[in-house]
This record gives C-alpha cells, structure tokens and sequence, in this order.
C-alpha cells in the first residue's frame, strides 16, 4: 500500500528502525534510528512495534504528499511540520487523507524529527533491519519522486494518542553529556585528561549519522594518538593527533586505530542525536554504576510511556 | 603476559592481549571468541575479535559487569587449550597495473623494485586474515613482505572502486565498495568480497588466507560477481 510520494526529499531523510545488532564482527555498523526515545514514542502512538521502520527527518525542507488516508505521529525535533500550511501537533497521532501535504518548514529546536505511519513503511530490508545505510549498499536516503510503500492496515485508531507534555523532552537545557574515561585514558597527560573533562567544545559542520568532529581545546596526548585498530561501539570518543575529539554514532565503522578518552553513557546518547553543528557540549565523567543507574531509569522511563499509549 | 580486562564505555568490556600483531596472539583472540560464543553468556550481544583485542558488548540491564568480567575470565582459561579450527584458503584472481593499479608505478618507484618484481613478490604471498571490520566487511590482512612497505597517499583518493587490491604502511586490503582511501591500490579483483544481501555478508573470516593471483584482465573479469567461496 502506497504511504506518501516525495515532493522534495529535504536535506538528508532516511528509514530507520532500531538497526541491525549481531553484524558488527563482519563490519557492518548497526545503524538504526539516532534517537531510539523519539523513533519508539512516534511508533507507540501510531499502534505500531517498538522495531516498525520509520521516517529519521534531518533538518527541513522535506515535503512529502500522502497518497492514502494515513494515519502518523511525529516526533524527535521540530522541524515546524505544516499540514496543507497549517501547523500541526507532534507527539501526537494525526489522521491525514489522501492528497494531504505535509511540509517541515524550519527548525525550531533539535536536529532529527521522526515520522511514523500506522502499519510501519516497507522499504527493503537487509540483515533484519530496513535501516538505511548507503555506504554498505543498504538503500539510499529519500530521493524526489520516490513513492514510499507502507504495511496493508485496516483498520484505525480511533482515539487520541498522545505524550503528556511533562514528558516530551527539551533538546536546548543540558549541562553536560556523561562520560565514562578509557579504554585508552592512560594515552593522554593528567592536563589532557583535565582539558577534556572541562572544556567547552564545538560541534563542528562535519557532523553526521557517522559521528560529530568537536572543535576546541586541544587534548594532549602521553605517548601518541595511533593503537593498533580495535573494536569500537557509538558513544566513543575517539582523539587523532590533532587532539580534537570525535564521537562515533549509529552509522560509525567498527573498528579503528585512535586513541579513545572514553565513551557517552547510553542514557545520553539519544540526546546527542538531537546536537546540532555550532551548539557546545561538555563532558562530564561518571562511574559505571551511575550509568547504569541512568540508562535503568531510561528504560524504565519508556516502559512507563508504553503503558500511557496502551500499546499491546 | 596477563590478558586485562577493560572497561569500554557502558556496554561494552574490552580484553587486551600483548600490544603488538601477531598471528600468535591473534589466535589467542580468536580461541577466546570462540569460547565465548560457545558459552552463550546471558546478556552478550556481540563478541568481536580484533587483531589484540576483543569486544565483549552487552545489555548491562541483564548482566551485570562484574559477573560478566568473571566469566571471560573463566573463558580465557578455557582458551589457552583450545584448538582453532583450520581457516579456508581464498585463491582471488587479480589484475594488476594499468587502469586497475594506478598506484603501481608509485609503489615500484618508492622500493626501488621493477613492476613486476612488486606484482610477483605481492601476489605470491599469503595473507592472513587477523579480523573483519571497519566498514562493509573489511578483512584487515597481515603477511605483507617488508620490502612493500609504503606511505599511504599525501592525499587520499575520494573514490577507489570495490575490488581495489592494495598496500600502505606494512598493510594490504582489498575494499568491498567504493570509497575513499589513502591506501597505493596496484589491481583489482571482481569476485564479489561482500553483500548485504547474504548470510554472512562476507566470505572471509579471521584465520583464514587469502593470495591475490596475478591474472589477465579477461580471466579476472571471468570471476566477476562470483561469491569468493564459490571459487574455493
């Protein structure tokens, strides 16, 4: 069943799920949706699974025609969508009909808005994922003209689903991202280490799903920036010679040869997806229990959500 | 030396072997991936050898780190008897120089050897496969003789196709697609080194060896879209 025709793709949209887990030792990335909070929230309240392949709407421009009576959620950042030029609601389900268009004029917070439909898109899947990854011949990001097929669905929600407003997260207030240091901290000075844990840096303009180059203070390396390559997950933090850190994200290589000052607790992760080029992040270092601690309260958090939106 | 246990971030232990690249200690990794796999331990996602060390990533919602610690350590105690099964040996037609190698000029100049004697002395060694990795499958290959020891590229190439054979700095691969690299790339292979579309997407794993064998440009295009294993 058709969803929607592209009228203009925007500056980079993709399909997403939750990604590909269990390839990583034949070097393939797990991809998947960069904020997993938003991505499973627009799922829930359009009735669909945690897993549907959704809509990772980067910045604006996209305009999108549905072909169908459908019925969606948008989350994640706003990207001020309009629905045949009038504002419209996110976190929320929206019932469009045929002919609907549907256009995300700007930003006004955040860098990754998602868009779910009832019964989930159907673009081809690849290692039980139909996350989108160009760079291993796994589909190519939204085109102009592209019609984008969706799961038969019969029937419709009737009711409003909706994300009580105490819920929905800020992407402009937080301090600091959580950090715990290593596995290679003893490559760096004590004023290395120091500089890391309390500079500001800048996410620069090379910036995407592969990860963020920060600019800023240099971190001074002990004895030099190259280890023998290894295994590396998203949420490192990579230092190359230059002493300019790197967070790896979803669509990261997996493995590489930089020193590593540590790694993004997973709890903030879905928070740096919502990052935008310019804005400034700290770091700031905690055990592994405090993270855990986090990413229990996280899960814990969506589960909560689950119940609210009377998902089965 | 003590094989130490790390902690990469908070889903994943690092186990560190001796800091060097070895065929020896590599195989030390891959026993005790082997293990590991074996014991199917709760709450393990993924376990990655590499080429000195191995990832262990978890869900720490359903272990704990502590307990997972204390079994791979039992696991690295496992490993030291165990016997690694023999990896494959990939025979892959290859076409060196001209359009396919633009760097072989570059690389004969740097050793100061005749073409032909870089195109013999590469495609008569074997290569051992130490992991998969990087992007598309990539196998990070050992074996390559020193007298081929070459910088990368000052600059990097923005596109090398997939199939490219190449070296640079005491490293050779062969990438599956297109993309950019700073490796010298002096052939090129057309069987097929990786695809999303299989299981697994890549023919190769660690342990086993490869040879890129010097053929004509029509013998080698002869193997094209082939899957590797199928020319075993």
């Amino acid at each position: 069943m058709k969803a929607f025709q592209v009228v203009n793709p925007g500056i980079l949209t993709t399909i997403q799920d939750l990604g590909r887990w269990g390839y990583m030792k034949y070097g393939i990335p797990r991809s998947g949706a960069a904020d997993k909070f938003s991505a499973q929230v627009a799922n829930w309240l359009v009735g669909n699974s945690s897993q549907a392949a959704l809509l990772e709407i980067t910045l604006f421009r996209l305009e999108l025609l549905a072909l169908n009576n459908l019925e969606i959620a948008i989350t994640g950042a706003n990207l001020l969508p309009h629905l045949n030029g009038q504002p419209i609601s996110m976190w929320e389900n929206v019932h469009l009909k045929t002919g609907d268009r549907l256009v995300f004029k700007g930003r006004k917070s955040g860098l990754r808005a998602y868009l779910a439909v009832r019964g989930g898109f159907s673009g081809p899947e690849f290692l039980g994922s139909r996350s989108v990854f160009p760079r291993g011949l796994m589909g190519q990001p939204l085109q102009a003209g592209d019609i984008l097929e969706m799961a038969e669905v019969k029937d419709e929600q009737k009711e409003k689903r909706y994300l009580p407003a105490d819920l929905i997260p800020a992407y402009s207030h937080k301090d600091s991202l959580r950090v715990i240091l290593g596995p290679q901290e003893d490559r760096f000075t004590p004023a290395g280490i120091k500089t890391f844990l309390s500079s500001a840096y800048r996410v620069s303009a090379q910036a995407d799903r592969m990860g963020y180059r920060l600019e800023g203070p240099k971190i001074e390396h002990g004895r030099g920036a190259d280890i023998i390559s290894e295994p590396i997950v998203p949420g490192a933090i990579q230092v190359p010679g230059d002493g300019l850190p790197i967070i790896l994200l979803w669509d990261a290589q997996v493995s590489g040869g930089y020193t590593k000052i540590a790694s993004v607790i997973s709890a903030d992760l879905n928070y740096l997806a919502q990052v935008m080029p310019g804005d400034n992040l700290r770091f700031k270092e905690v055990d592994l229990a405090e993270a855990h601690e986090a990413l229990k309260k996280e899960k814990a958090l969506l589960q909560e959500i689950k119940k609210i939106l009377r998902n089965p | 030396m003590q094989p130490k246990i790390k902690i990469a971030g908070d889903r994943a232990i690092l186990v560190e072997f001796e800091d060097r690249i070895d065929p020896k200690i590599n195989a030390q990794v891959r026993s005790l991936a082997m293990v590991l796999e074996k014991a199917r331990l709760a709450g393990v996602q993924e376990i990655l050898p590499a080429y000195r060390t191995l990832m262990v990533i978890y869900d720490p919602l359903e272990v704990n780190y502590k307990s997972l610690a204390a079994k791979i350590n039992d696991g690295l105690k496992e490993a030291q008897n165990f016997e690694l099964p023999a990896g494959k040996f990939f025979r892959l037609p290859t076409v060196y120089g001209g359009e396919f190698g633009p760097d072989l000029a570059r690389v004969a100049q740097i050793t100061g050897l005749l073409p032909q004697d870089v195109i013999r002395i590469f495609s008569e060694t074997k290569f051992y496969v130490y992991f998969i990795g990087f992007i598309c499958g990539l196998a990070y290959l050992g074996g390559l003789p020193e007298v081929l020891r070459v910088p990368r590229l000052s600059t990097p190439r923005t596109l090398v196709p997939g199939g490219s054979v190449g070296l640079a700095g005491g490293q050779a691969n062969a990438i599956a697609t297109d993309q950019p690299s700073g490796f010298n790339y002096i052939g090129r292979t057309f069987v097929r080194l990786y695809d999303p579309h299989i299981f697994p997407p890549v023919p190769f794993a660690a342990g086993d060896r490869i040879q890129f064998i010097a053929v004509s440009a029509e013998e080698a295009l002869r193997a094209q879209g082939k899957w590797a294993t199928e020319l075993l």
